[in-house]
Parts: structure tokens; C-alpha cells; sequence
């Protein structure tokens, strides 16, 4: 047999056992059998240095030829297998996507507060600041200076938490002491009105008690967000262009306002504002009791007695304020079925927000 | 206040339909809480005809009837009554009715028979006691008509807010004149046509105010010869429609006076009366002296407190001035003489009494908003009448009237430019004044320009004010005269409120404030708070919230001792002792929340909570009010999970959280070092320091502090000032830039001493690290096989790395043998292989 023939002999068995390689160790047992340093195709090679000058070009050019198309048909073998082996890979890695992931502790805002500072920031692109006063306040601030007449209902001890004032005077008058928790947290104007001169535009969230029964629709303690302004030109157009815009932030663009005269001390005129239903679209229904509204909050033009207090002419400037429940938005915009909830404490009502 | 539909319309016209009138009142300040409908008991209560009457086939007593309720058919009804004929008409109650009482008439079968409604007896029907048979009406009586409007027992009662600035509100004339402002048609108020006889009523008593700012006016009125009985029916509805109690016809009358005018008013057996040596009734108004006492209509024997308006006569008190009467001079069945008082009384002493004795009467919730003393006259002019007319009695001539000091007329300027200035938009001069001509004001209009500037305004204030359009708009003024009915109306404001309140605030455009010179902005305290609970958080604990008030034993139980110079803040009237003062920890309503959890089956507990504490100290009128941030984690963060095992939570649990915060408000010098709080477990308590400052508490919660407050353990606490906190953190803090070039890390286990400390070791090893050190980081603490008893292993891995060049590895050798010789020679320890 010539070297001729015996390069197609080898050439068709390489090609032949590439094919029949079943994986990557396989393969390169056969690219060590052909072309190792022993293999089949290196021994013709190394034989043709004996052959004759005429017969050694034309069967080392045959000898090439075959080299290369062997490697060749390695090379495509191996990458076909190395496909075939990510692929098996990734069938044995394959998860099953719908088991719960790998649990991280996170934890959830009380409503309470979430829905404070959704009504502060708010206010905040209106150019309000945020103002804070103590909860155990002095009558002077919580009703006097808040244009309350000391027989005001509102000052009864029935109504209204008083604390022991450890000034041993005795309080002389009709109510237990001169201190107490704060009804609302409306003393807190004045407090700013006495350190700051107009313009003002203040929001003062906070704590306030008042003497009722916790039940579904009452707790002793609750949150208020106060606000007012005072500056020149201070219109009720103006109060209620502020309302008007804030309930549809907090309540949804659709709704609709109205607003009802009414009567506070510390501001006139009063009027008490109402959302439309949500549920009936004002409509009426059992949710808002038939009337297509719900009541959220009071509001009215700074009293200018109030001003006489913190002596800033009523002349020159005007004011608004505005007091919101918070509790009362989070009942009618979550329908919380029961107040008491919220100083439960449950992680598993907690946890919903 | 309740409002008869069927009385109101009598002096006031109401020609749109409920609803909208209710609105009406709403939208204008009188909010209307409820619309009764009076007779809805008679709702499927028709009036029928009994066509045919039979033996019922199966019961003796029973009757079948076919009866006409004007519908298409006849009904069968079975009948249990004897005293009716076919052609009978009746009352018929149909399916769906509910009696007074709460029967529910539903078709049923009667032995056998169907009955498809209930033929009525008085007694069902709520009207009577009769009930031996049904109710026969004539026979004119409208077959098919509701039996309530046949009967006139279909009324509407409107449920009224009354602001308390309205005291004109609380009568039936006040809300007829408020109605006809609002409505704007034209009020006939009740008059009233009196005839005397007789002696003078002066000559029969004499009336003595001892101090007439406390009783401003007093009139007597005396009715003789009075037959006290029922009232007619007519009154009594009318009482009861109001929501009062028909008692006779004589303090049926005050009543019915009272709910007329708002004008309370007092019948007095004058029999009763202690006269004086001439012969006169005497009656004086004056404060109760020391040790007097009176017993009340109801029957309440009262001691007065000195500051006690009384009416008087010469033996003593006869009744609390406008808040009740005195049992000894009530009238009753035997009372022939009438003494009729309808006086005026100081506000706030009416209201000071009425809450000193916890008694609310109709008469005291009237003067307590002031009554309008220009009215007492009318009033008892009205009720003299109706008690001749109604008791026979004969009302004796004159009115026996002190009234030291009549009211003056009140006049008030209205500045046009003023009330825009208020409202935002311009009411035409003529729409305010005809509003407040309705409202029963004197209007004089001043509407020219220069000379009509109202007095005492000065002129240079006017014309950058603003709101101000031109001068003759900013001049024009009204000059109004109020009303006495209306005491509220004393300022320009009110009359701006008056007018913007009737013209109608859905009128008004909204407009937002044009400001000048400000910004939204919260502070850094306000902004840093925010971030505090963002950060605790996302660690993995949820907001809660609690009283503020507390248990005052709760103190106690936690072992928490305050400091000899303070006290907690105590409410003097707590809803219960429990929450009887104001908290001075955050721990105790979390501890309670724990609790709250757990017995309810929720083991994994993570909370916190930012709020205020407060205490107080002798000396002190406020208290003084801190805000903290406290956290309680019991359990574990996750339950089991396929992929993670549930791990109980433990004090590093804690201490990772503030390790949370203090990492990313970089507090600096962030530490913690061991303590004794009476409420930590021993051994598992710290407290905080940032910067050297004890800023707050962490630990185990000591388990007999547990056990008080029914928690099962461990359960892990902090509370911390977060002020303090957010004002040491260093928000503004220069970069760091990572470092370039390679670190070496070489690993050091030692064995040391069980009471080493973690912060000890890595004191040493910082400082003989020197700069070369970048850090050292602890990855493992070992007790057990190889570890000899009482001792531990700690492994750290130490990074070397200088800034700006590669370290040799002869450098590294050099220093790390000299930090492992420091370490061995602090703590005796030994190294670990």
C-alpha cells in the first residue's frame, strides 16, 4: 500500500471515530490517536521524509490536506459536544421558579404615619414648614389665646385630660389645673405666630387627647394635622383653592369638594368641608349615609381676635387655618373597620401597609 | 334641636321639597344631623273597609274578613276582634309593617286560613290603651289613604346642629327667621292678644335682683285660678315632636313658650310661695348662702355651692336659677295660683352651676348661650294668654318687670373693601345688605366716595391694602344695627360671616394663595426622624403606635426608678386608672404589644416605635416632653423556610439594627458597653454611646419584667434619644477614595480568656497595626472541642494595605508578628492552629 492510500485509510477511519466521539474526553482520546505524538497520522507523517524527492510533494501535500480537514472536524465535533454539555448543565441547574425566594426581614409603615407625611409632603410643595408644640400644653394656649370663652364645653373636665401642675398653686378657676393634653393641635399657631412675624405658612402634625371611649370610631388619642397661614391678602378664595387642591391629592382628582359654614372660636368665618362619596360618587349610599359626602375637616379665616393675642394687626394681615384628623382619612380611604386597630399594635394589621 | 316641618311651616313658608331645603340649611350653617320622618311606625298602615265578615271554620273567636284597602283585590284577614260590622272602615296594617312595639306584620295562616294583614286596635297602633277591639274610624274616613296622614300623625322632624354661637337658633321662631333669610320669603312670627283682669300683679309680689349682672332682667307674671290637667292634644304633640315630655298643662305651656321663642320660662305654684308681711309673693334672686340646700323637680335634694344663682323667696332657695326648679313649689294637680317667671341670666353662671351639679336642662342649655333678655316680655305675655285660655285662668293685670338695664342697640360698620378683603371676591353692596336686612338687621348704606370713610379707620392703611379696587369701592360702608336676638354679632367680622355664610361659600372661585418669600422645606431634625424610621425599617421592624398614657404601675413593674427630683406627668381625669399617667418609657405599651402578639398566635415580632416621653418635676407647669425611638424583636425575623432555617433572634439581632442606623447616619464613635438596667437580664444589657454620650439602652428584657407583662422570652429592647442621635450623625462627610493598590489578608486565632472582650483585642491589634493595618475583621468565636474550659477563639482576618504603594512581603511579616506578640502578651492567651 502506498503512502497515498494509506493517508485516505486513515483519513476515513479519523473521520470515521470524530463522529462516533459521544463526548469532549472521547473526542480528544480520538485527536490523541490520530494526531498525538504516537498517533496514526503523525507516524505517516514522519514517514515521509523517506520517500523519494519526486513522491514526497505531491504525498506531503496530501498528508496537509488531510491534517487539516481532520483538525477541522475535530474542532466542529468539539464545540458541538461543548453545546451539548452546557446544555445538559443547564437542565441539571434548572430551578423551580415558583418556590419563595430566600426571605428578607423588611419592615412596613403605620398608617398613621404613612398618611402624615403624604398630607406634609403635600404641603410641602406649597411652601409650608412644619411646626411642632408640646402635648401637654397650657390652657392659655390650647383654648384662652384660641378666643375659647372660659365656659367653653370644650374645657370641661368631661372633655378635656388635665395634669397635676407641679407649681403647688392651685388652680383657681372652674376647671382642675392649668395644664393639660392638648384637644387639638390648633395651640400650636399660636405659638408660632408668637415667635415668627408673617408671612407664615406652617403644617403642625401631632398628638392630641380628648376625653372619649375607645370604640370603632373614637380613641382617646388621635393625630391632627394643623395648618395655617397668615400674610397679606389672605383670602377664604384662598382657603379654599388650598383644600380644594389638598383633598384631591390626598382623596383622587375626581372628587369633589364642598364647604359648610360653621363655628369654631379661633376662626371666622367657619366652615366644616366635605369629599364627595367615593363609594356612590356622591351619589349617596349607606357609606356616607345617604348624603354623597363625607366630612374631613374644619377650617376658617384666623379669628382677628386670635391675631389680638399674638398682636399682629388684623388690618394688615389676614390668615387662614385648617385642622385635618388623620385618623378619620385612614378610616374613610382604608376602610378601617374599627379605630381601636391602629394602637393595637398586631404585626398581622401592621404588616398590610 | 328638634324642628317640627308641620310647626315651622306654620310661620315661615318652605316651598321646595325636603331634601333640597335640608341642603339648603346645610349648605348655609345649620347642619341638619337627622330628617325624622314622624308616622314612618305607619308606613303600610292604610285605611280600609271590611266588605264581608265569617265565621272563621275553625276557631269560635275568629272572624274572616274581606277587606278594601283600595287595591285591586280584596284581602282576606283573619280578626280576633268582636266589635265590628261588615262596612266597618279600619285601620289596616298590610305585610311589611312594623308596629310601634317592633311587630313585624307578615302574611301567615291563621288555623289553617290565610291572612294576608291585621285589622288594628288602638293599643297596637301605639295610640291608646284600648284594646278590646279594633279601632272603628267614620265612615267618611278615605279608603286607600295612609292611616298616618289620615290621622295627622305624618310629621318630618329635622335633627339640628346648633352651633353655640346661634343661641337664636334653639326656637322654632329663630329657625323660621334664619329659614327666611336663607330662602328669602317673608316670617310671620306668633302674636299674642292679652287680657288682664284683676289686681295688679305688682300688688301681689315683689321681685328683688341683688346682683343684676348675674340676673340682668326678671319679669313675674301672675295667672290665677288655673285648672292643671292634661294637656290638649294639640300641645302635646307638639312637646313630644321637640322631643320633650308632656307633663301638664301648665309646664306643658313653658315648655311649649320655650320652644316657640327660646325663651325659658317657670311656673311657680305661687300657693307655695312664702309671702311677706304684706301680703305679697316675694321673690328674690340672689346667691346661695353657706350650708343651703334645695330639692330639685327631680327629686334630688342638692347642696348649693355658694357661687349658686338661686331664686329665692323669704324661707330660702325655691329653684337654681335657669336650670331647674325646686320640688316644694312644682305645680301639681292641686295648684291654683300661678307665678310665671321669664327672666334673663348670666351665661357663664348658668353654665357653672349646670356642670358643678352635672344637670343639663333644656332651660340651662339655653341660658348657657345667653338669651335674649329684650324677649322675656313677649314670651310671658304668650304663655299668660295660653294658660287663660287653655287652664281657665285669669291673668292678672300688668307685668311685674325688673330690668335695670335695658340693651342698647348695637351698630356696626361694615367696610365694603373689608369684606373682600376677608372673602376673596367682591359682593355686590346691595346682595350684602339685603342679606342682612333678612337676617333682621338695620342696613344704612354709605356707598359714595370721599367724607363716607367710616371713623377711626386711618385713611393711609386703606390704599395698599390688599383687596382694594378703587377708592369709592374701599370708602362704601354699611352702618348695621343688630339685632337683639343675635348677641353673637358684635365685630365687622361677624357681619362678613354673616353675609359670605347666607350668599353661599360654593359661590366663591378658589384661588390659591400668590406667596412671596417662602419655601417648603422640612429641617434636618424633621427630615432625619423621617430617615431614623426608613432605616429601621428597612432592617426589618414595622412602625407601631401607643398610648400615650399609661399604667402608673407600669414603672414599677419595668423597676424603672426616676430621679429624686422628678415625677411622671398624672392626669388628673383619666378614662381609667390604667391609663392613668403619661408614659415615661416607650417600653412598657411595646412590652404590651408583645403580649398582644403572642397571645394571638404571632410569634415574630419586630417593632418599633418613635414617639414622646414625658415627666415633670416639682416647680414645673408643663412637662417636659422628649422624643424616642424604642424597638422590641421577639421570635425570629422569618419563619422556617425551605432554603433558611428560622433563627431565634438574640441580642446581636438588636445590636445589628442599631448597627444599621449608626452606619448610615455615621455616628461617630458608635459603641456599646455593658450595664445594669433593672429591666435588661444581667450580663445582656448595654447601653449606647455615640461619641462618648450615653444616647439610649439595648438588651434582653429581664425575664421576671416579662413574666409581669405576660411575654414569653427572650424578647430584645432598645430605646434611644433620637434627637441626640440625629445630631451627633454626620451627614456631610468627605470621600473616601477605594484604594488602588493590593491588600494582603493574613488570619489570627486566639485563645483567650473567656471575660476578654471583643473591643479589648481589637484595641490591641489597631494599635500595634499601626498605619499598616487597614483592618480587622472577627469571623469566628469558638468554644468547644480543642478550646479549653473557661477560655475562647477568636479569628480575625487582618487586611494590610498602605495608600499609595504595594507593601513588601517583609513589611507585612514585620508587623503582623508584632501584632500577634501584643495580642499574646495583653491577654496570656495562646495562638490557635
Amino acid at each position: 500500500m502506498g503512502v497515498t492510500e494509506e493517508l485516505d485509510r486513515l483519513y476515513g477511519e479519523a473521520l470515521g471515530a470524530i463522529e462516533a466521539a459521544g463526548d469532549l474526553a472521547g473526542l480528544d482520546a480520538v485527536r490523541v490517536s490520530v494526531l498525538g505524538k504516537k498517533g496514526s497520522l503523525t507516524q505517516v507523517l514522519k514517514g515521509l521524509g523517506a520517500l523519494s524527492a519526486e513522491e514526497r510533494p505531491i504525498a506531503g501535500k496530501v498528508a496537509n490536506e488531510v491534517r487539516a480537514t481532520i483538525e477541522q472536524a475535530l474542532e466542529s465535533r468539539k464545540s458541538l459536544l461543548e453545546q451539548d454539555a452546557l446544555a445538559a448543565q443547564f437542565t441539571a441547574q434548572a430551578v423551580d421558579v415558583t418556590l419563595p425566594g430566600r426571605g428578607r426581614p423588611v419592615g412596613s409603615r403605620h398608617l398613621i404615619s404613612a398618611i402624615t407625611a403624604e398630607v406634609i409632603e403635600i404641603f410641602l410643595g406649597l411652601g409650608y414648614q412644619v411646626a411642632e408644640g408640646p402635648q401637654v400644653e397650657l390652657d392659655y394656649y390650647n383654648f384662652t389665646a384660641l378666643n375659647h370663652t372660659p365656659q367653653h364645653p370644650a374645657r370641661a373636665a368631661t372633655d378635656t385630660f388635665y395634669v397635676r401642675d407641679m407649681t403647688g398653686k392651685g388652680f383657681d378657676g372652674s376647671v382642675p389645673s392649668d395644664a393639660l393634653l392638648r384637644t387639638h393641635t390648633s395651640p400650636v399657631q399660636v405659638r408660632a405666630m408668637e415667635k415668627q412675624d408673617p408671612p407664615i405658612y406652617i403644617l403642625a402634625p401631632g398628638r392630641v387627647y380628648r376625653r372619649d371611649i375607645a370604640d370603632p370610631s373614637h380613641l382617646p388619642q388621635f393625630t391632627q394635622i394643623e395648618g395655617l397661614v397668615v400674610d397679606e391678602g389672605i383670602t377664604f378664595a384662598d382657603l379654599k383653592g388650598t383644600l380644594d387642591h389638598v383633598v384631591k391629592a390626598i382623596f383622587g382628582s375626581e372628587r369633589k369638594t364642598r364647604f359648610r359654614p360653621h363655628f369654631f372660636p379661633f376662626t371666622e368665618p367657619s366652615a366644616e368641608v366635605d369629599v364627595s362619596c367615593g363609594i356612590c360618587d356622591g351619589k349617596g349610599c349607606r357609606f356616607c349615609k345617604q348624603t354623597g359626602w363625607l366630612e374631613i375637616l374644619g377650617c376658617g379665616m384666623v379669628d382677628p381676635n386670635v391675631f389680638g393675642y399674638v398682636d399682629i394687626d388684623p388690618e394688615r394681615y389676614t390668615g387662614f387655618a385648617f385642622g385635618l384628623g388623620i385618623e378619620r382619612i385612614a378610616a374613610l380611604k382604608y376602610n378601617i373597620p374599627d379605630l381601636r386597630m391602629l394602637v393595637e399594635g398586631d404585626m398581622r394589621f401592621l404588616r398590610q401597609f | 334641636m328638634r324642628i317640627s316641618m308641620k310647626w315651622l311651616t306654620e310661620l315661615v313658608p318652605v316651598s321646595v321639597p325636603v331634601p333640597e331645603f335640608v341642603d339648603r340649611l346645610d349648605m348655609t350653617g345649620t347642619a341638619v344631623e337627622t330628617v325624622h320622618m314622624v308616622g314612618d311606625a305607619f308606613e303600610n298602615v292604610v285605611i280600609g273597609q271590611i266588605t264581608k265578615k265569617d265565621r272563621h271554620p275553625n276557631a269560635d273567636k275568629l272572624w274572616v274578613t274581606a277587606v278594601d284597602a283600595g287595591e285591586d283585590a280584596l284581602r282576606a284577614i283573619v280578626c280576633g276582634a268582636q266589635n265590628f260590622e261588615a262596612g266597618d272602615r279600619v285601620a289596616v296594617a298590610l305585610p311589611g309593617a312594623v308596629l310601634p312595639g317592633g311587630f313585624e306584620i307578615k302574611k301567615s295562616k291563621l288555623r289553617g286560613v290565610v291572612s294576608e294583614g291585621m285589622n288594628c286596635s288602638a293599643k297596637e297602633l301605639g295610640l291608646g290603651d284600648d284594646h278590646d277591639g279594633i279601632l272603628i274610624l267614620p265612615e267618611d274616613a278615605p279608603i286607600g289613604t295612609p292611616f298616618a296622614e289620615y290621622a295627622g300623625l305624618s310629621d318630618i322632624v329635622l335633627e339640628l346642629e346648633v352651633t353655640p354661637n346661634r343661641p337664636d337658633c334653639l326656637s322654632v321662631s329663630g329657625i323660621a327667621r334664619e329659614v327666611g333669610a336663607v330662602l328669602g320669603v317673608p316670617v310671620k312670627l306668633p302674636a299674642t292678644t292679652l287680657d288682664e283682669a284683676g289686681p295688679a300683679a305688682a300688688e301681689q309680689c315683689h321681685v328683688r335682683i341683688e346682683d343684676d349682672r348675674l340676673c340682668p332682667r326678671y319679669t313675674a307674671r301672675i295667672i290665677k285660678g288655673v285648672r292643671v290637667g292634661p294637656s290638649p292634644s294639640w300641645l302635646a304633640e307638639r312637646v313630644v315632636a321637640a322631643g320633650l315630655r308632656p307633663v301638664n298643662n301648665i309646664v306643658d305651656i313653658t315648655n311649649y313658650i320655650m320652644l316657640e321663642l327660646g325663651q325659658p320660662l317657670h311656673a311657680f305654684d305661687m300657693g307655695m310661695l312664702k309671702q311677706g308681711l304684706d301680703g305679697k309673693a316675694e321673690i328674690i334672686v340672689r346667691l346661695a348662702a353657706e350650708g343651703e340646700e334645695l330639692t330639685t323637680l327631680d327629686g334630688t335634694r342638692r347642696e348649693l355651692a355658694p357661687r349658686t344663682l338661686c331664686i329665692c323667696d323669704l324661707d330660702g332657695p325655691v329653684a337654681l336659677a335657669g336650670v331647674m326648679g325646686g320640688q316644694a313649689t312644682e305645680v301639681s294637680d292641686k295648684t291654683v295660683d300661678i307665678l310665671l317667671e321669664s327672666a334673663s341670666f348670666d351665661a357663664e353662671s348658668i353654665s357653672r352651676t349646670s356642670r358643678q351639679l352635672g344637670l343639663i336642662s333644656e332651660s340651662s342649655m339655653r341660658y348657657e348661650r345667653t338669651v335674649d333678655r329684650s324677649g322675656c316680655a313677649a314670651a310671658a305675655d304668650r304663655a299668660a294668654a295660653l294658660m287663660a285660655e287653655i287652664a281657665g285662668g285669669e291673668v292678672a293685670t300688668g307685668l311685674v318687670d325688673v330690668f335695670p338695664e335695658p340693651l342698647a342697640e348695637r351698630t356696626l360698620t361694615l367696610r365694603l373693601s373689608r369684606l373682600t378683603q376677608i372673602i376673596g371676591a367682591e359682593i355686590p353692596a346691595e346682595e350684602a345688605a339685603s342679606i342682612l336686612e333678612r337676617l333682621g338687621c338695620s342696613v344704612e348704606k354709605h356707598l359714595g366716595g370721599a367724607g363716607a370713610r367710616p371713623e377711626g379707620r386711618p385713611d393711609d392703611s386703606s390704599d395698599d391694602r390688599p383687596g382694594s379696587r378703587s377708592g369709592d369701592y374701599l370708602d362704601a360702608h354699611l352702618k348695621v344695627g343688630t339685632p337683639s336676638f343675635r348677641p353673637d354679632l358684635e365685630r365687622e367680622i361677624d357681619l362678613i360671616e354673616e353675609v359670605l355664610r347666607i350668599y353661599g361659600m360654593g359661590q366663591i372661585e378658589p384661588t390659591l394663595p400668590a406667596g412671596r418669600e417662602r419655601v417648603g422645606l422640612l429641617t434636618r431634625g424633621q427630615r432625619m426622624r423621617e430617615h431614623v424610621g426608613a432605616l429601621l425599617r428597612a432592617a426589618g421592624l414595622s412602625e407601631t403606635m401607643t398610648y400615650s398614657f399609661t399604667d402608673p404601675h407600669d414603672l414599677e413593674l419595668l423597676g424603672f426608678e426616676l430621679p429624686l427630683d422628678e415625677c411622671v406627668v398624672e392626669i388628673l381625669n383619666p378614662m381609667s386608672v390604667e391609663q392613668g399617667v403619661m408614659r415615661r418609657t416607650l417600653l412598657g405599651g411595646l412590652l404590651r404589644m408583645v403580649s398582644y402578639n403572642q397571645c394571638r398566635g404571632v410569634d415574630n415580632i419586630h417593632l418599633y416605635e418613635t414617639g414622646t416621653v414625658f415627666w415633670t418635676a416639682p416647680g414645673r407647669r408643663l412637662a417636659k416632653e422628649r422624643e424616642r425611638v424604642a424597638g422590641v424583636l421577639a421570635g425570629s425575623w422569618n419563619r422556617q423556610q425551605w432554603n433558611a432555617s428560622a433563627q431565634g433572634l438574640d441580642f446581636f439581632d438588636g445590636k445589628g439594627v442599631l448597627e444599621t442606623l449608626a452606619r448610615d447616619l455615621a455616628a461617630p464613635k458608635f459603641k456599646l458597653r455593658p450595664t445594669a438596667l433593672p429591666w435588661l437580664q444581667p450580663g445582656r444589657a448595654a447601653e449606647v454611646l455615640v461619641s462618648g454620650d450615653v444616647i439610649g439602652w439595648l438588651g434582653d428584657v429581664h425575664p421576671g419584667v416579662l413574666k409581669k407583662f405576660e411575654c414569653s422570652g427572650p424578647v430584645i429592647a432598645f430605646e434611644l434619644e433620637i434627637d441626640r442621635l440625629i445630631r451627633s450623625s454626620v451627614i456631610e462627610r468627605s470621600v473616601v477614595e477605594p484604594p488602588r493598590f493590593p491588600a494582603v489578608s493574613f488570619d489570627l486565632a486566639v485563645l483567650v480568656e473567656e471575660k476578654t472582650t471583643a473591643e479589648q483585642l481589637v484595641q490591641i491589634i489597631t494599635s500595634a497595626g499601626g498605619k499598616l493595618l487597614e483592618s480587622a475583621h472577627l469571623f469566628d468565636v469558638y468554644r468547644g472541642t480543642g478550646v479549653p474550659e473557661g477560655k475562647k477563639s477568636m479569628a480575625f482576618s487582618l487586611t494590610y494595605r498602605l495608600p499609595d504603594r504595594t507593601l513588601t512581603s517583609k513589611e507585612v511579616e514585620a508587623v503582623h508578628s508584632k501584632i500577634v506578640r501584643k495580642v499574646l502578651a495583653a491577654t496570656g492567651g495562646g495562638l490557635r492552629s
